[in-house]
């Protein structure tokens, strides 16, 4: 085995350790019976459970569900937002437009607009979306303005000066010098996209792995809903792992010290 | 003396007021094709906003511009610049960035491909084409910045003192290969400069930038021979003798600054 | 006279640039409602949304349940602060401390912390306990992840000088890297005020209660009015919030060099 594979493995089972820990001290509480197996199910029931959604699909269903919500709320979001803050950091008139309406609707926690949307959709998926929606615009707006407002004037002025025409000077200039910034943005707004979807889906109930959970919450199936719990959380654990691996990627030009902790 | 329309750049009475700060005041200057004018003066006095006006970046408040005869308004593909941290685009590789002005060109393909071919030997940077600027020291991303900018053709080029961020001794590297590439494409090259050792080493004028408000108060024609070694010629009197009284103009103003 | 409106006059022309969009907002709302274009059960016109906010005010509908959602709001702040910001120096100041925790707050910070609202549900009842523990849960990452770049900011010489002085790690801790950690704290804080109150309503909007759970039961009687009126009281309460905070900082970074 290389050195370095040595050193990789050691590092990763040194970073699982204390998860693993955890798990211990989870299985130890409850065969020791310190806990009602009631309210904490065994780590062997939770498996059982587990395996049970597998094989009845029940757990890719509805995770490829909560999946479609919080992305296609997260694609929208970058879809809107991106156009959105560019143009707010190009244009003092869109600035003094839109500028006061987010920075009023900042303090409401979007997850409040569910009630509101069901009021207005129903209980259809579209609830779901558009609060997420809503929810990754804030950041994706406020990162790529930031982005495009902290572009240095030199790159501008070069490209300028090299016979740049405007739409060019955009998408070829200003938008990779403000890719970090945004890709900050939607990492955050990805967070939040889980965040809200899994809202939605347990205030409504209409499908997801947050109406599982709540389902199975209500009803006492208590290791099934731990499963979902546990599906979910490691879901979005490993989104926020993919994006990062594509944003190092995407970013590979930048000078380390550049970039943020 | 030649006529007003022969000169490449015609400066006239020009002013920039940035709110309530002059910044410039007055200048009047012709530059003839094929010069390489330093500006050098003390720090805050104004020599890197005029060129930022012969860019067309910052537009003026008072007089007029002319390059080829024709007002400056705005940033032009005839008017190359290089600024003092050579703004190389990072997301680019080496070799994409000197594309990037053939492209806005709309070179052909071959074209731009052979002309980045060639910068990129003649900047000695071969086997790097592939690289990113933050792979490179402040050297070689000062040379891709140089063959950036020459690469495609402007006829003239603005130095915001490009060699400011260099070691001396890259600096000295840096120079005569600037004076080479000068020397073979014949552009009309305008820079700005802390350093008068090296603004008297390569220019065929020297002007002197008074303290802000600035105006340019001497200009002094530099006639030493290049066909020398570098040795040789800084080494020489004329040199000397230059320097010495360029410098001596541009330290009066420095000590007025602070007075 | 004259210059009184001289020097009035910028400062409400600044005053009505910064607001423009929004009285243009409520008014074509006023307007678009009051012209029956949308039917009353979907957007009521603003001036009855106004008028049953005093109505829930004046009425003391509204207290309860706000002063719940607060109260929640503020004790679990308080215990991931409490929590949050200790482990977060030590994090940097040990590296057993450190090697256990990362692995947990990589784990925790992106996980979506509500999806646990069931769970904490059962572990705690319905009332105000699991509400206090999911805000505590959600917000002492915030915490943790601030204290620690707070605690990494600390210049190592004023370390060594209170080392040299024969401080205790405890006393260093207190003296010197709290101080130095307060800009980036206030950072933490400006994220994990408002993610405890998304927290505390997301969680009472499935689990009852508060201001959350009002929401959801106007909405399930379909009392329009309501709602907005409600939504209108959480925006309020978030932007006080933030407007307070912005005090807090200036007054304790006012100390602060940098």
């Amino acid at each position: 085995m290389s050195k370095g594979l040595q050193e990789t493995l050691f590092g990763a089972a040194a970073r699982l350790t204390p998860i693993l820990i955890c798990l211990a001290l989870w299985q130890a509480v409850t065969s020791l019976h310190v806990a009602d197996p009631e309210f904490l199910p065994s780590v062997g029931a939770v498996l059982e459970a587990f395996y049970d959604l597998a094989k009845e699909k029940t757990i890719f269903v509805e995770l490829g569900v909560s999946l479609l919500t919080a992305g296609a709320g997260l694609v929208s979001g970058i879809l809107i937002g991106v156009p959105l803050g560019a143009v707010m950091a190009l244009s003092k008139g869109a600035d003094g437009f839109f500028g006061p309406l987010i920075k009023a609707t900042y303090s409401l926690p979007k997850s409040a607009l569910i009630p509101l949307f069901v009021l207005w959709f129903g209980v259809g998926g579209i609830t779901n979306v558009l609060a997420t929606v809503l929810t990754t615009l804030l950041p994706i707006v406020i990162y790529t303005y930031h982005g495009v407002q902290g572009v240095p004037r030199v790159f501008v002025w070069s490209a300028q000066a090299m016979g740049t025409p405007p739409a060019t000077l955009l998408r070829r200039i200003i938008l990779p010098a403000a890719l970090p910034a945004i890709l900050t943005g939607v990492r955050i707004a990805l967070g939040f996209a889980f965040i809200v979807t899994i809202a939605a889906e347990m205030i409504v109930s209409n499908h997801g792995i947050g109406k599982l959970i709540f389902l199975y919450g209500d009803s006492g199936a208590y290791n099934y809903m731990f499963a979902a719990v546990i599906t979910i959380v490691s879901t979005a654990f490993v989104a926020d792992w993919l994006l990062q691996l594509a944003t190092a990627h995407i970013l590979r030009w930048q000078d380390k010290a550049e970039q943020h902790a | 003396m030649q006529g007003v329309d022969s000169c490449k750049i015609v400066i006239e009475g020009l002013s920039k007021r940035f709110d309530d700060v002059l910044a410039v005041e007055n200048i009047d200057l012709t530059i003839t094709a094929g010069d390489f004018v330093s500006i050098v003066g003390p720090s805050g006095c104004g020599k890197s906003t005029l060129l930022y006006m012969l860019g067309g970046f910052i537009s003026p408040t008072a007089g007029r511009l002319l390059a080829d005869g024709k007002t400056i308004v705005k940033p032009g593909i005839d008017r190359g610049i290089v600024f003092q941290d050579y703004a190389l685009f990072p997301w680019l590789t080496v070799e994409q960035n000197i594309a990037y002005g053939l492209q806005m060109k709309k070179s052909s393909r071959d074209e731009i491909k052979e002309t980045v071919a060639r910068y990129i030997s003649v900047i000695g940077l071969g086997g790097f084409e592939k690289r990113y600027p933050r792979e490179l020291s402040g050297g070689m991303r000062q040379r891709v910045a140089l063959a950036r900018t020459f690469a495609y053709g402007p006829d003239i080029l603005l130095l915001d003192e490009p060699f400011g961020a260099l070691d001396s001794q890259t600096r000295e590297i840096m120079q005569d290969e600037l004076l080479r590439l000068w020397r073979t494409t014949n552009k009309t090259i305008v820079m700005v400069t802390h350093d008068v050792g090296e603004a008297v080493y390569l220019s065929t004028k020297v002007c002197v930038m008074s303290k802000r408000p600035g105006r340019i108060i001497e200009t002094y024609t530099i006639a030493l021979q290049h066909t020398e070694s570098r040795e040789a010629v800084v080494l020489s009197p004329q040199y000397t003798d230059v320097r010495n009284k360029v410098w001596l103009s541009v330290r009066r103003q420095v000590l007025a600054a602070a007075g | 006279m004259r210059e009184v409106a001289h020097r009035i006059a910028p400062a409400m022309g600044r005053a009505f640039v910064a607001v423009y969009p929004l009285v243009l907002v409520i008014v074509v709302w006023e307007a678009v409602a009051r012209a029956g274009l949308i039917r009353p059960l979907f957007l009521p016109p603003f001036s009855l949304v106004v008028k049953q906010l005093f109505a829930v005010v004046s009425n003391g509908e509204l207290f309860p349940p706000l002063a719940t959602s607060l109260y929640r709001t503020a004790a679990g702040l308080l215990i991931a602060g409490v929590v949050g910001i200790p482990v977060g120096f030590l994090m940097v100041r040990s590296r057993l401390v450190s090697w256990f925790f990362e692995p947990l707050v990589a784990l925790g910070n992106p996980a979506p912390k509500l999806a646990l609202i069931p769970v904490f549900t059962l572990w705690f009842g319905i009332d105000n306990v699991s509400k206090i523990m999911l805000v505590a849960l959600t917000t002492v990452f915030p915490f943790i992840l601030s204290a620690a770049q707070g605690a990494r900011s600390v210049p190592i010489s004023q370390v060594w000088a209170a080392r040299a002085m024969g401080s205790t790690e405890f006393v260093i801790l207190g003296r010197v890297v709290l101080p130095a950690s307060m800009p980036a704290l206030m950072s933490g804080l400006r994220v994990a005020v408002p993610t405890a109150l998304l927290t505390t309503f997301t969680a009472e909007m499935v689990a009852g209660g508060g201001l959350g759970g009002a929401l959801v039961l106007a909405q399930r009687y379909f009392e329009s009015t309501t709602v907005y009126a409600y939504l209108l009281v959480m925006l309020l309460c978030g932007y006080i919030l933030d407007v307070e905070l912005l005090r807090i900082r200036h007054r304790v970074l006012r100390w602060h060099e940098g």
